[in-house]
């Protein structure tokens, strides 16, 4: 069910700001037990809570009904009969997807009633469907095929004597990433009702109705989101394919390895799917704390990128021009330069799909060789508490924590491209609950309503001395949230703009309700960033051209953050990594790495949730596991490092930080006050105070590139591409939203 | 020996049953296509009398479910614009309810009342389904006439673009079938002399009077071609029938 | 009895493979090693190894003298035994190519053990 339209129409008829308090204000005690009902699934006595309906009841019996139209995470449409079930005293079966459980309920799943219905209904379906599935890409994962294998007919009525064919339906041009064969379409809805419910984009539909009902977008236009990726997943049958994956592998020769993804901060569970060496496809892996089964359509579709733009050999930078050569003269000229340089001016920069061993890797060699700088690309405040509390740069209300609140507050940060799966959620609550959300920052198309409150800072400030009206829904609030984009963190001025959440925050804090709850968040870009602040590394790579760095270790650092013109021309640069991006390009030594599908890894998202990715292939060509070559290095420079295993290298992590050994687990930080009172002891610098707080990401086409390897892709190229001709579509235009 | 084992096949054979129907298919597309007369570009606009027709409209629906409105003001718009839509009266429409645009082309495109493409000035809807073909002469031969008397087969406008001729499903006057609507007005009764003086009457600019006509000797609604067989006698006055103590 | 069970531990007899004494096995060695002699032509020969029939030979010399400080009669048996079947399943060419081949090894790269070869080498 989408959000009732009439209480956001009365809280916009009244005065805009008390109705938000009004909202906020409502009481949300939980109401008493409900009474079990009991029910018979097969003469199998259950108890549900009412308002179950008798699908959800059969599969708490452990009975699976068959399905298409229904689904879990969408609202229910009833409209493809194939979950008939018998009911004893009902007349005719009965949806058991729709029928709401009623007390003494007799469910017979099995009955010759039950199973007569399915086939017909399993027939009926089967007539309009085309015979295609040996050229069909969801042949083998094809929920009609595997239903009509379990429930349909032996045999085949349908004859078409009067050779007239199958209804046939036009194929839709959707964009680059879904491919449509919309005679295979059943219409069953999921992919519509994912679009106007989960991506909050309305732009498919059904047209026509009866033989002549399609599902489709009636004008040409692209399905424009950032979550479109998973329809794919969502559709039973072929009609909806991946346009990359085409033709191009069969679900019974991929094997599956489960790894995480590095696109984002999020961390979503995905799973690789690889043949011969090669990554085929990514889909998502259910974690409902984190992304429920949605991954956004970089995590799904840059994988091409994968096999392009790879360094497959180390290179040495000769007059200028970088020659291919081999491990150990690559490892010799490294040692050259490193015995040329004084130790203390040798740093290190992780980039944004660094990996925890690798990061540990390359401090404990610096450290070793006498270096102390280790720094992200990605900003934050240091002059303050800064890092020294880990409650300072996460996520701490936790994604699915999201789902409690009562009012959100989104400072500088556009969560729809940076991190899709954390709107997803953001928009979850906002249709199921009475959220309410304010944005400070760019008026961005969130998919959900909010109360705009401007980007200069000094609204900012008046929220922070409590005198914005909006202070007021968020003093009254129960559960308020504060999410901190990472972009208005990179100026000069980040520490006051830091300071000032962190004033909302703390007041909030002070007079909250629920004492465990936790209201501020800092919502990160980047998969390594959280991680590497776990490590010690330095946020933001202001402290190289502090040092002047001679001799400076990218690992995997593309973001151009650094430049040796910018921190000193002398400098040499080793890069460490799997792209021949930007950092490779001003490098002196390139050292081939793995990406994120070629070694088995630990990431740690922006909820400080540690989670292990898995390897699916084997790095190409000489490249070799980032640790291990910062290992090896260590040992020509003559500190070997004291491990040589991945367990070993773990479990210096775990000495660094027991977080680390508590994979897929967050660990909950406290000392909010003390993070808090230190940052108040240091007065701030005074700033222009028309700074503006602003996301960088603001359009769709600015979500597709990001990383190397998203940049390295074609498809993304191509969304990109489609982005900007669909701006030129008339029927494409922004919609004004109810 | 073998012939009765092949009749015997044979006679299996036949009890099977076939799907023999052909896919009965709307001649209409359910995908927009951009034609000259029909793009985004076309401007539409409600006049200011249909405004404030639309705001009453909206006004019979509970705030918040503006939606409610699409299929009035939808056919408002059609009216306004000559008998048919286009996509931009759609864009209107959902601008004026704010609701996405998919909504609006889901409810046009699932009503058949709606033409989505330019019609003409008349437009004749002959009803054929079963009443219609059986009774007085039979909404063939009645079809036959109108395309005799137009040159255009169903589907089509004339090239003056004063009539366009569609077949439709029951229009719900089969007592006094055959019958055409030619816009809002039902011709019932018809015979052929009947369906050509109407077509050649509009075609003169004249406004043929809509109703029964001569088929069942013109009478005047749905009553018995024989006089009425019932209520013959004159209305009783009130109170008829009613308890004294009342 | 018990002085009977006493003298049989104190002086116990292990049970012969085949040989009871050590010129029975000498016997066999030296048996065993002229029929290989006499099979490496027609082995060298049949697999179509890159081996000259005085390489083979020289071989056979260097495998059967890797064991000379073998004594214990029974090893020696065992050792006999297997060099027996080694010998069957050449003749027979139950064997391949590669396997012949296998006692010529010398070209086989030991497998790194150190963290830095292994790098280098890429098998971990």
């Amino acid at each position: 069910m989408l959000r009732l339209w009439p209480l956001r129409q009365v809280a916009k008829v009244q005065n805009v700001l008390g109705g938000l308090t009004q909202i906020a204000t409502k009481s949300t005690q939980p109401a008493p037990a409900p009474e079990l009902v009991e029910v018979f699934i097969d003469d199998k006595q259950v108890f549900v809570e009412p308002g179950t309906t008798v699908l959800q009841a059969c599969a708490v019996a452990g009975v699976e009904i068959p399905r298409f139209c229904y689904h879990d995470r969408l609202s229910i449409a009833g409209n493809c009969r194939m979950c008939l079930v018998e009911v004893e005293r009902s007349p005719k079966p009965v949806a058991s997807c729709a029928m709401p459980v009623m007390k003494g309920m007799k469910v017979k799943t099995d009955s010759p009633m039950t199973r007569k219905a399915r086939e017909g209904v399993m027939e009926f379906l089967l007539m309009n469907h085309p015979l295609d599935c040996p050229i069909c890409d969801q042949g083998g994962e094809c929920d009609l095929q595997d239903q009509s294998m379990a429930f349909g007919s032996d045999r085949s009525r349908f004859t078409d004597n009067a050779f007239t064919g199958k209804r046939a339906v036009e194929d839709k041009n959707i964009g680059p990433l879904i491919k449509t064969i919309m005679t295979r379409c059943i219409q069953c809805t999921r992919c519509i009702r994912f679009a106007s419910e989960i991506a909050g984009v309305d732009d498919l539909g059904t047209s026509g109705r009866g033989t002549d009902m399609q599902v489709g977008t009636y004008v040409e236009k692209m399905f424009k989101s950032e979550l479109s990726g998973n329809v794919i997943d969502l559709c039973p049958v072929g009609a909806l394919t991946s346009k990359p994956y085409a033709f191009t592998a069969r679900p019974w020769e991929i094997r599956k390895v489960e790894s995480i993804d590095v696109m984002d901060a999020v961390g979503s569970n995905i799973v690789v799917g690889m043949r011969t060496n090669e990554v085929m496809r990514v889909l998502p892996r259910v974690n409902e704390d984190i992304n429920e089964e949605w991954i956004s359509d970089k995590t799904r579709f840059a994988y091409d990128g994968l096999k392009r733009q790879r360094l497959t050999t180390p290179f040495i930078n000769v007059d200028g021009q970088l020659v291919p050569t081999d491990w150990e003269t690559a490892f010799v000229k490294v040692a050259e330069k490193v015995k040329k340089v004084d130790p203390k001016l040798i740093a290190g920069v992780a980039g944004s799909t660094a990996d925890a061993e690798a990061m540990v890797c390359l401090k404990d060699m610096i450290n070793r060789l006498g270096g102390e700088l280790l720094c992200t690309e990605d900003s934050f405040p240091l002059n303050r508490s800064g890092i020294d509390f880990r409650s300072n740069y996460i996520f701490n209300t936790t994604i699915g924590g999201i789902e409690q609140a009562d009012v959100v507050l989104l400072i500088g940060t556009n969560p729809r491209l940076e991190a899709p799966l954390i709107n997803a959620r953001i928009r979850k609550t906002w249709i199921h609950s009475e959220v309410c959300v304010g944005v400070l920052g760019a008026p961005v198309d969130l998919s959900y309503e909010y109360q705009y409150l401007g980007d200069s800072f000094i609204v900012l400030k008046d929220l922070a001395a409590g005198t914005h009206p909006m202070c007021k829904a968020l003093a009254s609030a129960n559960k308020p949230m504060i999410i901190l984009g990472t972009d208005c963190l990179q100026g000069t001025e980040n520490g006051v703009i830091y300071n000032a959440v962190k004033d909302i925050a703390e007041r909030l804090r002070k007079n909250l309700k629920h004492k465990d709850w936790k209201i501020f968040n800092l919502l990160q870009k980047n998969a390594s960033q959280v991680g590497a602040l776990d490590l010690g590394y330095q946020p933001g790579v202001s402290g190289l051209k502090a040092l002047q760095a001679e001799l400076i270790f990218l690992l995997g650092a593309d973001a151009g953050t650094v430049s040796k013109d910018k921190i000193n021309p002398s400098s040499s640069v080793i890069y460490i990594g799997h792209h021949g991006d930007y950092g490779a390009q001003i490098a002196d030594v390139v050292l081939p790495a793995a990406a994120y599908t070629e070694k088995d890894a630990i990431y740690v998202n922006t909820e400080g949730r540690v989670q292990l990715a898995r390897q699916a292939v084997n790095p190409p060509g000489m490249a070799r596991h980032d640790w291990k070559i910062i290992r090896a290095l260590s040992e020509i420079l003559g500190v070997a490092l004291p491990y040589d295993k991945l367990a070993d290298v773990r479990a210096r992590l775990g000495e660094i930080s027991p977080t680390f050994d508590q994979p897929g687990q967050v660990n909950e930080s406290g000392f909010e006050a003390q993070a808090y009172q230190l940052q108040t002891e240091i007065k701030d610098p005074i700033v222009n105070v028309n700074t503006a707080i602003s996301p960088t990401m603001l359009k769709l086409k600015d979500f597709y590139m990001t990383d190397p390897i998203s940049r390295a892709s074609l498809t993304m190229a191509k969304c990109i591409q489609a982005c900007k001709e669909s701006e030129k579509n008339p029927y494409s235009k922004q919609e004004a939203k109810a | 020996m073998l012939s009765s084992v092949r009749k015997q096949l044979l006679s299996s054979a036949v009890k099977r049953y076939f799907h023999a129907s052909v896919l009965a298919c709307s001649d209409k597309s359910f995908v927009h296509r951009d034609t000259p007369e029909n793009n985004s570009n076309v401007p539409f606009d409600f006049t200011p009398e249909n405004k404030k027709r639309c705001e009453l409209i909206i006004s019979n629906y509970p705030k918040g479910h503006e939606a409610a409105a699409c299929i009035p003001l939808l056919d408002l718009a059609q009216r306004q614009n000559d008998n048919w839509l286009p996509i931009s009266a759609m864009h209107k429409v959902a601008e004026i309810l704010k609701m996405p645009r998919m909504r609006v082309y889901e409810v046009a495109t699932f009503y058949t009342m709606f033409n989505r493409e330019p019609v003409g000035k008349y437009f004749v809807q002959i009803c054929t389904t079963t009443p219609c073909i059986l009774n007085g002469v039979g909404s063939d031969a009645i079809l036959e006439a109108i395309k005799q008397n137009l040159g255009i087969d169903v589907g089509h406008t004339t090239k003056d673009k004063m009539f366009t001729l569609a077949e439709v499903e029951c229009l719900g006057a089969c007592v006094n079938a055959p019958m055409v609507q030619i816009n809002d007005d039902y011709y019932e009764d018809l015979t052929v002399d009947d369906i050509n003086r109407i077509l050649n009457d509009l075609k003169a600019g004249k406004k043929p009077k809509p109703g029964p006509q001569s088929g069942q000797n013109g009478r005047f609604a749905s009553e018995p071609k024989n006089g009425l067989t019932s209520l013959t006698e004159p209305p009783r006055g009130p109170g008829f029938g009613v308890r004294p103590d009342l | 009895m018990a002085t009977n069970r006493l003298v049989q531990q104190g002086v116990k007899q292990v049970k012969p493979l085949l040989s009871l004494d050590r010129t029975e096995a000498r016997r066999r060695v030296l048996n065993l090693y002229k029929a290989w002699y006499r099979q490496i032509p027609y082995t060298v020969n049949a697999f179509y190894i890159p081996v000259t029939v005085k390489q083979g030979r020289e071989k056979l010399r260097e495998l059967f003298m890797k064991n000379k400080h073998v004594t214990d009669i029974r090893a020696i048996d065992m050792l006999v035994i297997k060099g027996q079947m080694d010998l069957v399943e050449t003749a027979n060419i139950w064997k391949q190519r590669n396997h012949v081949m296998m006692f010529f090894k010398d070209t086989v790269n030991p497998k790194p053990t150190d963290f830095l070869s292994k790098f280098y080498e890429g098998n971990d």
